[in-house]
């Protein structure tokens, strides 16, 4: 079985959504991609509940996650994820058209692994993407000891 | 005058004022003292002319009791009053040889025993005196004249009556104890002392001392010969008699001397006492020597007494009515400062009530750097100097009739500013207001020089003229009333109130600003998100159309799709430029030293890298240190020299100077090109945002640059602009201060 989880993107403006899974799919990522359109339904994906409550066990490869999301904005999830014992390995990119250095400042205090400023040239973002995807979604490897959600030791790849 | 007095008094009128002249050892010839023992009543000490008058040799009094040495029965026990307060007996007569003497009997307890006087009972004195009619005269007079100059004329008219002197005197004594003659009653015999000053040093500061505890002097005849008080000194004390309250007490022979010059051979003076303290004096004088009733004497003590009151009353009466008047103007002025958004103009459009506050000419109020002038005063430059000198004096109210006296610059304003009053609005700024007061030239006319002669032979000496001996007193304006300055001190108080609340009322708009920049900081933040977006959508979707269609679109659908990518593009750069603009007025400036030597040169280089081959003449003279915010400080930088490079792309060789100067305080920077220049006529314009003076197809860029560069210098204190001709390059300067700023919060 292949090792490769999924990435969960966490997008609510439907263009954004549009233009960040055509910049993935040019990546030639392997790794299925999982949408969450708002804060909840982030966390009900990252806890295996409502919606996701009968999804296959395992935490996603990273999460690219917007900042303004409705209803649980993109700074609660973070905080909620990095003060979970059990997700806080979960890398987690900071997807924003925001410059505001306030954003940056809070998410880093919060255990933002990556914090991108979302480029206006479509190129540019195509290559922020795909940069993020290979890094995150394909080198990076949980740290040894990391527990997927059922409890069980990480499997060795097959 | 015996040789040791004459000696006592040769050197000055220092002496004059140490001589001891409550206790001479002497009395004058018109009466007998005597001093016994307050329970035995046994005579201690007599005056010499006892012994004439008694006829048995004074040596066998001592000893024996008053009534026995006498052949009287006066009873002395419980029937005195307090110490130092006088009191009549009764008359007695005593059989001298020469026959039955009348005397009048007074007594008063003192320095530890009884002075007992008798005085002689004036040949013309009848047996009854008449006080009472002229008391009720003054009384029922001074209804009908409340002015003081008024009531002083009807005393010294009664007081004449009663006493039968040829001339009367109502003195009044100013702050430095100099006396002003301001009611006069005489007949022909002496001249008129009317409106006459006389110096403080005639009457002596230990004289007034006396007349406040003793307020009735008498010398009967100037030219008397003064009669020894036996044994010299006081058993009791050992010490000389104290005559303080003796009716009959030698003069100073200087005094003396004095009368005579003065053509009087008899005085008599009252004491006019206010809160206890010496305001004037009513003095009488008899061309030729005249003895007056201890009746009289009271009569004119009672009247004296009633006079004080008077005149005091009505001083404070008017004082009093001073006050009112100038409380309504002060809150007048209160209620206008309050309504004025700025405090001062509330002054400034009232300037009458201002003048009037203090009964002033002119006034100037010196005021966050303001200079505002109101009436007749100093120019502007002028009252600016007088404000820093007042600031490095320090104090909050100041007041001076004599400016010139203090501030010798003083001397060529005396037109305008001889007097000065002047209250603190605030420390911090040396903000005063000033009120000035011109010259009033004061003629005083002395009764003959106000010094007193020492003559040739060295024995000191009354005054030998009398003539008026004018002095006219410059550089002083009329003194301010206490009134006056209370009024000021209290639109002092006013003011500092004023401007402390202006100061809470700032300290709240900081902070209304504050949340109100906190809520641009939010706006900021959705502008940069939200306008992002679908910049950012415009920009991909044209990218994926036209990938998607690269084979179907023709070239110019295609050079459509790049423009709009383009536009969009920029866009966002403008969006990013902005914010950043906006942070730069925002963030907290960092200030370390830096070096704008090693600055400059490192940008060069990195220009040079970018330039693509260019060659560019760099002509960077040697920089000094300044402090500020390096990262903010390296933008300017960056931007004048990217400008530089940027302008003079044209030129084949560029050539870039980079100098400073320093000018006064602050450091003037400045970077010049060989490159396009620009229009003097849009100079103004260069820095703002947005701005621009060339095509964007001809200079790309949003036009933020220079208004960065502004905003950042600014910040730091300084100040921006900039010098050019088309097509004959350009210099950009800003300067900084040379010490850096504190950043104000």
């Amino acid at each position: 079985m292949s090792a490769l989880r999924p990435i969960l993107l966490v997008e609510d403006n439907p263009k954004d959504l549009e233009l960040t899974l055509t910049a993935l799919e040019r990546s030639r990522l392997a790794n299925d991609v999982v949408i969450a359109r708002d804060g909840v339904e982030a966390l009900d994906y990252l806890y295996c509940r409502g919606e996701h409550a009968n999804r296959a066990p395992g935490h996603p490869a990273v999460v690219l996650l917007d900042l303004k999301l409705p209803r649980v904005d993109g700074l609660q999830v973070l905080e909620q994820v990095k003060k979970d014992a059990d997700l806080k390995s979960i890398p987690v990119v900071m997807l924003t058209a925001s410059r505001e250095e306030l954003d940056l400042v809070r998410s880093y205090k919060l255990g933002v692994n990556a914090y991108v400023v979302k480029p206006v040239g479509f190129k540019e973002f195509l290559d922020a993407v795909r940069d993020l995807g290979v890094f995150w979604a394909v080198l990076n490897e949980p740290p040894p000891g990391a527990t997927d959600s059922n409890g069980n030791g990480r499997r060795p790849p097959e | 005058m015996s040789q040791a007095e004459a000696t006592r008094i040769r050197d000055d009128l220092a002496a004059c004022e140490r001589e001891p002249i409550h206790a001479p050892g002497q009395i004058q010839p018109h009466g007998l003292l005597f001093f016994i023992d307050q329970t035995s009543e046994h005579i201690l000490q007599a005056s010499a002319n006892a012994e004439a008058a008694l006829g048995f040799p004074i040596r066998t009094i001592f000893g024996s009791p008053l009534n026995a040495a006498l052949g009287v029965d006066l009873t002395f026990k419980d029937t005195l009053g307090e110490p130092g307060r006088g009191r009549y007996f009764r008359s007695i007569k005593l059989n001298s040889p020469e026959g039955p003497v009348s005397y009048h009997v007074l007594a008063h307890q003192h320095d530890g025993g009884i002075v007992v006087e008798l005085e002689g009972i004036p040949a013309d004195e009848s047996e009854l005196v008449d006080a009472y009619s002229p008391i009720e005269q003054f009384l029922t007079s001074r209804a009908e004249d409340g002015e003081s100059a008024g009531l002083a004329n009807i005393a010294a008219q009664v007081i004449r009556r009663v006493t039968s002197f040829d001339r009367v005197l109502v003195y009044r004594f100013d702050e430095a104890w100099n006396g002003t003659v301001i009611a006069e009653d005489r007949n022909e015999r002496l001249p008129s002392y009317l409106g006459l000053s006389f110096p403080a040093s005639d009457i002596p500061k230990q004289a007034r001392e006396l007349y406040k505890l003793n307020r009735i002097r008498l010398i009967a005849d100037a030219g008397y010969s003064p009669v020894s008080i036996v044994p010299e000194l006081n058993p009791l004390t050992n010490r000389p008699l104290d005559l303080t309250f003796s009716t009959l007490r030698s003069v100073s022979p200087i005094h003396l001397e004095y009368m005579q010059n003065m053509g009087t051979m008899a005085s008599m003076s009252f004491s006019l006492l206010r809160d206890g303290e010496l305001w004037g004096l009513i003095s009488c004088h008899n061309s030729v020597p005249r003895q007056t009733s201890f009746q009289r004497r009271a009569a004119c003590d009672i009247l004296c007494q009633i006079l004080s009151f008077q005149l005091a009353s009505q001083e404070r009466n008017r004082e009093g009515q001073h006050l009112i008047f100038l409380q309504r103007v002060q809150s007048q002025l209160l209620r206008y400062m309050t309504e004025s958004p700025r405090f001062i103009d509330g002054l400034l459009e009232h300037p009458d009530d201002l003048l009037v506050l203090t009964g002033s000419q002119g006034a100037a109020i010196l005021f966050e750097r303001e200079c505002h002038l109101i009436g007749d005063t100093p120019a502007e430059d002028q009252v600016r100097e007088i404000g820093r000198w007042l600031y490095e004096a320090g104090a909050e109210v100041f007041h001076t009739d004599c400016l010139a006296e203090r501030w010798p610059k003083a001397e060529s304003l005396r037109h305008v500013a001889s007097g000065m009053l002047s209250v603190s609005i605030s420390k911090l700024e040396g903000s005063y207001v000033l009120w000035f007061r011109p010259e009033s030239v004061r003629a005083i006319v002395w009764g003959g020089e106000p010094d007193k002669a020492v003559s040739g032979d060295h024995r000191i000496s009354p005054r030998k003229s009398f003539e008026a001996w004018k002095q006219i007193i410059q550089l002083h304006s009329t003194p301010w009333r206490s009134s006056e300055i209370s009024a000021a001190t209290e639109l002092r108080n006013s003011m500092v109130g004023i401007v402390l609340r202006r100061a809470e009322e700032i300290a709240q708009l900081n902070s209304e600003l504050e949340r109100s920049n906190k809520e641009l900081e939010a706006f900021s933040y959705s502008v940069s998100h939200d306008l992002r977006a679908p910049l950012r959508h415009i920009a991909g979707y044209a990218d994926l159309l036209r990938e998607s269609s690269e084979t179907s679109l023709n070239d110019k659908a295609m050079r459509y799709l790049n423009t709009i990518n383009e536009s969009a593009e920029f866009a966002g750069t403008l969006v990013d430029n902005l914010l950043h603009f906006s942070r730069v007025g925002r963030a907290r400036l960092d200030m370390m030293p830096i070096n704008f030597d090693l600055l400059v040169r490192e940008i060069s280089r990195e220009l040079d890298r970018d330039s693509g081959g260019r060659q560019i003449e760099w002509n960077i003279s040697p920089l000094p240190t300044v402090e500020g915010d390096l990262v903010m400080l390296r933008t300017v930088w960056r931007n004048l020299l990217e400008n530089a490079i940027k302008y003079t792309r044209d030129r084949p060789v560029a050539t870039v100077e980079v100098g400073f100067e320093k000018k006064g305080r602050e450091f003037v920077f400045f970077v010049r090109d060989n490159g396009t220049g620009f229009d003097m006529k849009y100079a103004d314009k260069l820095f703002g945002v947005f701005q621009r003076l060339h095509r964007m197809e001809d200079y790309a860029g949003t036009g933020i640059g220079l208004a960065n560069v502004r905003r950042i210098v600014a910040r730091h204190g300084g100040r921006t602009w900039a010098a050019g001709e088309l097509d004959k390059g350009a210099t950009f300067y800003f300067s900084l201060p040379e010490k850096g700023i504190s950043e104000a919060v």
